[in-house]
């Protein structure tokens, strides 16, 4: 508990005391690094004005999964057509409190992620362990000091960041209760401040996990990786290492470096962990991502598998008794039903594994992790050689000439995936239709569970598509982590000024419509115009499977610097977090805002002036939703594939409602109408090819000078016209002066202006006299927020 | 009952009345302001050429971002709207939104050639959200979250014969 006392004058004896502050119970350093905010730990009601002023602009859209609710005992309840459940809650609130619950789950990983890394690197180096990311990175945490107003200079200074998270995480998930909050804008709110504590428990793990094991601090050349099923060995004992918390994985590459081992045992990973593992140890291969993790198992080339955390197989024990691979899981969040065999003597677990006496066991003691995988990866390598895990061709034949083309597996599949016309074709011989599944299979197995003649439909894909997978091979540039200080100030201006067209976020899972090669094509275009791409997690990983026509990776082509033209790999899913603190450095280091417990004005900063779109095509976590709105309240918009309505909701703007786009001009409060940019926070396309050209629109931001505004327009109407053969209809909204127009079509559109859109042009200076939503104003200071008008 | 064309697409007790192509076509008659949704999947030329004689039979037609590019080739763009379906749909569930063509919403939505769980997820706010818009899905996919729906259909010809009997039915009139 402590007690603020404020004393304005004080004068007694000769003493003089002005405007002190004394605090009693609880000591605090007030530093002098930047004056406190209005804001810091900001609890869910102190940002709520700033919640409800998106939400006014970005409506709430929703698609409900299910017209029921079961979550308690006076239902099931029937909310069809918005009707009300026992309790008073309507379908739509409803929604607003699942898209709640999502981001409490997804948040929930990402901190207590943090919470075991931090446990664990405290317990390895201790508290005092400095936060020191080199000399080219001072502002070190920028969602902790934006956030919590604390300036982190060791690890025990995260303490009192994660006692605020956690302890808001349990607050919010306390109003998902039957007879709690009731309307959908509070649970809105609500899921946007969970979506914040997502970016700051990020930043946290990341830093935590760069400082603790020397993880890469912002280099931009940093190593290359090998990657793709077609690089694991069949000739070398292989350690596949799934999930998402790194220090199991650390202590297999240290026992490895320790015992002189690196050449005899591979680490090959898939998801997160392969991020990080190969951040630390560049021997390390990178499998795939998400959707290929029954692939890598089935592929019967890891001895030995080992999970942590997060995105693993619910019955990954099945599938690796499948394939003989002994388990071992690590995290208490994940055991598997396994037996906690922590305490016993490393060469009894050892023993137990390699004879197969026992499938698996849980090790929760990172140390011992790594001598009993590595010994029994040495073990059963040679015993494992007659694992059988991919039908013959002979095999295959019999298996496709079993279907008896009941399309019960298409009715399963999640990608509605053509089966039975496939195994058709495959009867013939030709197996090219079974090949083309593979991209677009997740390999989910809901087929084979309903398959009449038990067809192992996975794995008959996987066979038909040996060709591709013995080539499935590539590099990833291993995630570089934060964005350097330095690199800030060199496109700061430019971003700003919009004549850095933008910044991408490629990032989240890979429950692609049709494949990861999609994310690659838009990164690459991005790329080729000089925006801006970072890229993270499984998303980061998928580039790395396609080559050009020059036969080099897009890591291998394009360089690693936080600069136009440059792909940024940050790192795995916490690694985000350098995304969000990239836009925030934008507005402290560039335009010199201040940080610190200063949320709203950062936010309402980056969504005017930061042109800044994430990606996440493939979003199909939890944690992908907490992500997404995280990004959301600091003023970033998303886009995502077509199964990302399945989150139920979107926050669409409606550019043809004039009275949804006006801001104040910070300078003398009066009120401007603007262009609806961006106009969306959360919106799904449904193709690529749509995806494009909106990611492009939501580039341009209300500050874009005309130069910077030119640019932009140019790749919007560049794109569209690449994609849909079409100019979009939206266009002429952007537009406010003549001096916006794409120089090489200026003729052309100010035509269009006349005719289409009734606009008036002075033909012989070329120059529009009447039409736009508004002239361009130099002096205009967009802002949402009034508190920042200075009369 | 039909299953959903993704199995566990069960959304609760209100699900698609099953149609035919004369039901359905009975149904289009009485709306006063029908719109046609096209998707991606008009990329396949025998569907997409099915959707050119309905839209030359006058009906309104809007097409996702994913499929106008085929419409342009076919040189059809200056007949067809264009909208990423997520926005539509936002603009649909606005009873007061004025339309393509100012006049006001739509009150008979059909979709066809759209990605199938894209899709249902804009059936279901339309169903829950749009009390003055009533859903069709002439898909190949039985859509639970449409109001009526052909039934799941995996072979093409008998599918292009229920658009094909849909076009002579409207075009008769
Ligand atoms: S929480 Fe409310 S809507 Fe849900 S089952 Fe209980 S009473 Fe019904
Ligand atoms: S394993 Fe592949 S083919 Fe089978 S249901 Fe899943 S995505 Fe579809
Ligand atoms: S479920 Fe089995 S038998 Fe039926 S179509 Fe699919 S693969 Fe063939």
């Amino acid at each position: 508990m402590k007690t603020k006392f404020n004393i304005e004058k004080f004068e007694s004896q000769g003493i003089s005391l002005k405007n002190l502050e004394i605090f009693i119970g609880e000591v605090i350093e007030e530093e002098d690094w930047e004056p406190m905010g209005p804001y810091p730990f900001p609890s869910a009601t102190d940002l709520r004005d700033w919640d409800f002023k998106i939400l006014k602009r970005y409506k709430p859209f929703y698609a409900p999964y299910d017209d029921t609710c079961s979550l308690c005992t006076l239902g099931k309840c029937d909310l069809t057509g918005n009707k009300k459940g026992a309790c008073g809650i309507d379908l739509k609130a409803t929604q607003g409190r699942i898209v709640l619950l999502a981001c409490v789950v997804g948040t929930s990983a990402h901190v207590a992620h943090a919470r075991h890394l931090y446990h664990d690197i405290v317990k390895r180096y201790g508290k005092d362990l400095p936060i020191d990311l080199g000399s080219e990175i001072e502002v070190e945490a920028p969602l902790t000091r934006l956030i919590t107003g604390i300036r982190p200079k060791t690890v025990g200074d995260f303490e009192p960041v994660l006692e605020y998270i956690e302890e808001q995480l349990v607050q919010m998930a306390d109003a998902l209760h039957t007879g709690q909050e009731g309307s959908y804008l509070d649970f809105e709110s609500k899921a946007l401040h969970v979506g914040m504590l997502d970016s700051l428990g990020k930043e946290v793990a990341d830093i935590l996990q760069i400082v603790a094991f020397n993880f890469p601090k912002g280099d931009s050349d940093v190593h290359l990786v090998e990657m793709g099923i077609g690089t694991m060995s069949p000739e070398r004992p292989t350690i596949l290492v799934i999930g998402h918390n790194v220090p199991p994985a650390l202590d297999i590459a240290d026992y490895l470096i320790e015992n002189g081992l690196e050449d005899k045992v591979d680490i090959a990973g898939i998801c997160c962990t392969s991020l990080d593992i190969t951040r630390y140890y560049p021997n390390a291969k990178i499998v795939a991502a998400l959707s290929h993790q029954i692939k890598a198992i089935r592929s019967g080339l890891a001895d030995v598998i080992v999970v942590d955390e997060q995105c693993i197989r619910a019955d990954i024990l099945e599938q690796a008794r499948r394939v003989r691979a002994p388990l071992i899981a690590t995290m208490d969040k994940a055991l598997h039903g396994l037996k906690d065999r922590t305490n016993d003597d490393v060469d009894k677990i050892v023993e137990d594994l390699v004879s197969g006496k026992v499938d698996g066991v849980a090790i929760l003691d990172s140390e011992k992790i790594g001598e009993v995988a590595v010994k029994v990866a040495l073990k059963v390598h040679e015993s494992r050689k007659d694992v059988k895990s991919l039908p013959s061709d002979e095999e295959l034949k019999e298996l496709v000439n079993k279907c008896i083309h009941c399309n019960r597996c298409t009715l399963a599949c999640p990608q509605n995936l053509k089966i039975s016309e496939a195994n058709r074709i495959a009867k013939t011989g030709d197996l090219s239709k079974l090949r083309e599944l593979y991209e677009s299979c997740i390999s989910c197995l809901r087929c084979e569970q309903v398959c009449p003649v038990n067809i192992p439909i996975n794995d008959v894909i996987m066979k038909a598509a040996m060709p591709l997978i013995r080539n499935e091979k590539g590099k990833v540039r291993a995630g570089r982590g934060p964005i350097k200080d330095t690199e800030i100030r060199n496109v700061g201006a430019p971003i700003v000024l919009g004549t850095i067209p933008g910044i991408i976020a490629a990032i989240g899972c890979d429950n692609n419509p049709r494949g990861a090669k999609d994310v690659w094509l838009l990164v690459k275009e991005f790329l080729d115009r000089r925006f801006i791409v970072t890229v993270s997690g499984c998303a980061a990983i998928n580039l790395g499977l396609y080559k050009d026509e020059d036969g080099e990776t897009l890591y291998e082509k394009y360089p690693g610097e936080f600069d136009a033209g440059g792909l940024v790999n940050v790192g795995s899913c916490v690694a985000n977090a350098h995304i969000h603190g990239a836009a925030i450095k934008v507005a402290s280091i560039f335009a010199r805002r201040k940080l610190r417990g200063n949320y709203d004005e950062i936010a309402d900063y980056i969504l005017n002036r930061v042109g800044a779109c994430g990606v996440a095509w493939g979003a199909y976590s939890q944690k992908a939703a907490s992500i997404a709105t995280g990004f959301n309240r600091l003023g970033v918009p998303a886009v995502v594939g077509p199964h990302g309505v399945k989150y139920r909701r979107a926050y669409l703007g409606r550019r043809d409602r004039e009275e949804d786009w006006t801001l104040y001009n910070a300078r003398d409060g009066s009120e401007v109408r603007v262009e609806p940019a961006p106009e969306h926070l959360l919106v799904a396309a449904e193709t690529i090819e749509e995806a494009i050209p909106l990611v492009a629109k939501l580039c341009m931001r209300p500050n874009d000078t005309p130069q910077g505004r030119q640019i932009k327009l140019t790749h919007y109407l560049d794109l569209s016209m690449k994609y849909l053969k079409k100019y979009p209809e939206d266009w002429y909204l952007f537009v406010r002066n003549e001096a916006d127009l794409p120089l090489a079509r200026k003729e052309e559109l100010l035509k269009r202006l006349e005719d289409d859109y009734g606009w008036k042009i002075d033909w012989k200076t070329k120059r529009i006299l009447e039409g736009p939503i508004r002239k361009v104003d130099p002096s205009f200071d967009p802002t949402n927020l009034e508190r920042l008008i200075r009369k | 009952m039909e299953t959903p064309y993704d199995i566990g697409n069960i959304p609760g007790p209100k699900m698609a009345r099953v149609v035919t192509p004369e039901e359905f076509v009975k149904q289009f008659k009485k709306a006063k302001k029908p719109l046609l949704i096209v998707g991606s999947e008009i990329s396949q030329e025998e569907l997409r050429k099915r959707v050119e004689k309905l839209i030359d039979l006058g009906i309104t037609t809007v097409a996702t971002g994913g499929s106008i590019r085929y419409f342009v080739e076919d040189g059809y763009d200056e007949k067809v709207e264009v909208a990423v379906l997520h926005e539509l749909t936002n603009m649909l569930l606005d009873e007061n939104w004025k339309g393509f063509d100012g006049e006001g919403n739509y009150d008979f939505v059909i979709f066809l050639g759209i990605t199938y769980y894209l899709a249902s997820q804009m059936l279901s706010a339309l169903k829950n959200f749009a009390p003055h818009i009533k859903t069709a899905s002439i898909e190949r996919y039985y859509h639970p979250n449409a109001d009526i729906s052909f039934k799941n259909q995996f072979k093409d010809e008998k599918f292009f014969q229920m658009v094909d009997e849909i076009i002579d039915k409207i075009g008769e009139e």
